[in-house]
């Protein structure tokens, strides 16, 4: 499942209902849907607000790889691994003045395993949450 | 106004001056403006206490708890940090309490069954 889009944050409400079509379509788990939907809508943002600066192209898939699911995020703003970005720890939040990081948290304890790769214009990010499609 | 969230706000004057938010749609980054602009209009028209009903939001990010620590710091603006006694957040569907408390937002914010129930622990 393939969604290619010049978005801008108006349009996450779509992109998250992509990922839930997508998701039923390959009979994920429903108990995973809003993992995927907080993962997917985190990591878009992130591209279009620190990569974008508004907005900008993204292109989406989902797949599956036995029981994984794979959702694969590429955009063409300039190369930036947030894998290699120490989490926000939440903890100590409340005394911060401004918390930022939740994003990059929130995508971590949703899936359970990220590999940046950099194209050639751009950045894909991928990322796979296992065991929540059934193959009977 | 994002077509993706609407709220609802209206006054409980009491012992407390309570304004109390209800909101329906998604609270993502798109409409974290939103709510805090709601929110200011209703600490400027003079409420001292907030309840934020989330029973409509089909949807919550970290750009809604950017906007929640946002309301914390206006409801008291001395005190710096989110831990707040003036803002309480009522049912929050199982997605958003999980953000809560991934986040550890529920250790410091009071998240409550009713918005009568939150009212009365104000």
């Amino acid at each position: 499942m393939l969604l290619k889009v010049v978005a801008d944050l108006g349009q996450l409400s779509k992109i998250r209902e992509f990922v839930s079509d997508s998701a039923a379509a390959l009979a994920v788990d429903p108990e995973a849907l809003d993992d995927l939907r907080l993962a997917v809508d985190e990591a878009v943002t992130n591209i279009l607000t620190h990569g974008y600066d508004g907005s900008g192209e993204i292109e989406l898939e989902l797949s599956a790889d036995g029981a994984d699911l794979i959702v694969r995020l590429r955009d063409t703003a300039p190369p930036f691994d947030s894998t290699l970005v120490e989490p926000a720890d939440p903890g100590p939040a409340e005394d911060r003045e401004k918390p930022g990081g939740f994003g990059l948290f929130l995508i971590r304890s949703s899936m359970d395993k990220l590999v940046h790769r950099k194209l050639e214009n751009g950045n894909e990010l991928t990322m796979i949450k296992c065991d929540v499609i059934d193959r009977i | 106004m994002s077509e993706n969230l609407q709220i609802g706000v209206s006054r409980e004057d009491g012992d407390k001056a309570v304004a109390i938010m209800r909101l329906q749609g998604s609270l993502d980054a798109n409409t974290q403006g939103t709510l805090e602009d709601k929110a200011r209009e209703a600490v400027d028209g003079g409420a001292e206490y907030l309840l934020i009903d989330m029973s409509g939001v089909d949807y919550l990010g970290s750009a809604g708890m950017r906007a929640i620590h946002a309301i914390t710091t206006m409801l008291s603006p001395t005190e710096p940090g989110m831990r707040s006694s003036h803002l309480k957040v009522v049912n929050p569907s199982p997605a958003a309490a999980k953000v809560f408390k991934t986040l550890g937002f529920d250790s410091f914010i009071d998240i409550h069954s009713s918005v009568d129930e939150a009212i009365a622990a104000f």
